[in-house]
């Protein structure tokens, strides 16, 4: 017996040893969400983001000019934005005075810069040099001057890694601007959609999408992207939203943890498609 | 146990390093090289295949815990690619894999398979259709860490590592 298991193992020894490794591979996949097993990732992922900061910096000095140059620009064209909204905002807080609507209050903004970036066709993901020390905590939402760019998913004391819209595992409620509908947007892994959009809604190629007031995760408006096209357009009775993100994944080096974090009452009443 | 079995393990963080600081700002239309998977291909080529199917669960689980994607997934992708190169490992052929293009083509091949099976288990999309992932998620990187996989062919000393 043992020396035909030894003559089985002599002929099939690379083929027993890959079934193994896949076995094991798949175990840890389904323990992925285990408390145990992300402090242990939280562990490793910050204990290699330190000397990764130092790199990125290295790295990031040399876009700092262009980048400068870029922002006194852009720097420009907000204060004369920030005049015409100073007006509208007056105007706002008058009217909405004399109905009684509650304003919304200020969100606190974290400032850190990207230190990593793994950005997989499905699991775009980055380490960014703000942790729990910062204030900074899971699920909070991560824009820079573009738009939003992702969610907190773990976090460390001096680090977090952020999924960027780009991840197959971030889900979000967006609407369109225009039109104020809202749908449910996904990473397929070659573009952004917004799905099982009925064929009756109206949403136009151009159409601004933002955040929607309906997210748990997410829940004032951020600019995420611009309607390309329609899809799925000759077939059944919903359509699928193509989304081009205002934010250059690949580029971004400075970003802003918006100090928000989910409802827990608003999550008890409601799905969260986030934790799906 | 022979130290030098533990050398591209020692090289896995210098090279993760370039990957995820240096690698995003060379990507075209989203697509990325895979560098781990030029070292773990060479190494794979050099002591064989039962080496480098266990040496891509290292790096694999190395890569996933660092890079804080989906644990795992990159532990059967590159477990698969080290089992794929060790096809490439024969005593007789290893300096013909290594010092020619012929190691640009074992990239190619490991970084395609890679790069599937990561797909599969990070975004299994009942959707989408499957030639389209080897293509768009599969092929067009692995063609991109072949590329790249020439430069170490062309600076490859004539006469070491083996």
């Amino acid at each position: 017996m043992i020396r035909l298991i030894l003559q089985i193992w002599e002929s099939f020894k690379e083929y027993i040893i890959l079934v193994l490794l896949i076995i094991t591979g798949l175990v840890i996949i389904s323990v992925n969400n285990k408390p145990a097993v992300k402090q242990v990732r939280a562990f490793a992922f910050a204990t290699f983001a330190a000397s990764t900061s130092f790199i990125s910096d290295v790295i990031n000095i040399s876009g700092i000019k262009s980048d400068n140059e870029r922002l006194r620009e852009r720097n420009a064209e907000l204060m004369l934005q920030i005049n015409r909204l100073r007006e509208y905002g007056i105007v706002n807080a008058q009217l909405k005075g004399m109905i009684g609507i509650k304003d919304t209050t200020q969100l606190p903004l974290f400032p850190a810069s990207v230190v990593a970036k793994s950005l997989s066709r499905s699991q775009g993901v980055l380490t960014i040099n703000a942790g729990t020390q910062d204030g900074v905590r899971i699920g909070m939402p991560v824009i820079n001057d573009q738009g939003l760019v992702g969610i907190v998913y773990s976090t460390s004391d001096r680090f977090a890694i952020v999924r960027t819209l780009k991840n197959m595992d971030l889900k979000l409620t967006v609407k369109d601007e225009r039109s104020r509908i809202d749908g449910i947007m996904k990473w397929t892994g070659s573009e952004l959609v917004i799905i099982d959009v009925p064929k009756t809604y109206d949403v136009e190629p151009g159409d601004r999408i933002i955040t929607s007031d309906l997210s748990t995760v997410v829940a004032v408006p951020l600019p995420i992207g611009i309607v390309t096209g329609l899809s799925n357009v000759r077939t059944g009775i919903f359509n699928e939203i193509t989304v081009k993100p205002f934010v250059n994944f690949e580029a971004v080096d400075y970003v802003f943890v918006v100090g928000l974090v989910q409802s827990k009452q608003k999550n008890e009443l409601e799905l969260n498609f986030y934790n799906r | 146990m022979r130290t030098e079995y533990f050398i591209p393990v020692i090289l896995f963080f210098p090279v993760i390093i370039l990957q995820i600081t240096f690698i995003p700002l060379i990507s075209v239309y989203g697509i990325i090289p895979d560098l781990v998977i030029i070292l773990l291909v060479f190494y794979t080529i050099q002591n064989g295949q039962i080496y480098g199917t266990i040496l891509g669960f290292i790096l694999g689980l190395l890569f996933d815990l660092i890079t804080g994607g989906l644990l795992g997934s990159s532990i059967i992708s590159k477990t698969c690619a080290g089992f794929t190169a060790g096809y490439f490992s024969n005593e007789n052929k290893r300096d013909f894999y290594l010092r020619t293009y012929m190691f640009s083509v074992v990239v190619l091949a490991a970084a395609v398979i890679d790069s599937v099976v990561n797909s599969v288990f990070s975004s299994i999309d009942l959707r989408a259709n499957f030639l389209q992932l080897v293509i768009e998620q599969g092929f067009f990187p692995g063609l991109y860490t072949a590329l790249l996989s020439v430069i170490i062919v062309i600076f490859m000393p004539k006469r070491s590592f083996t």
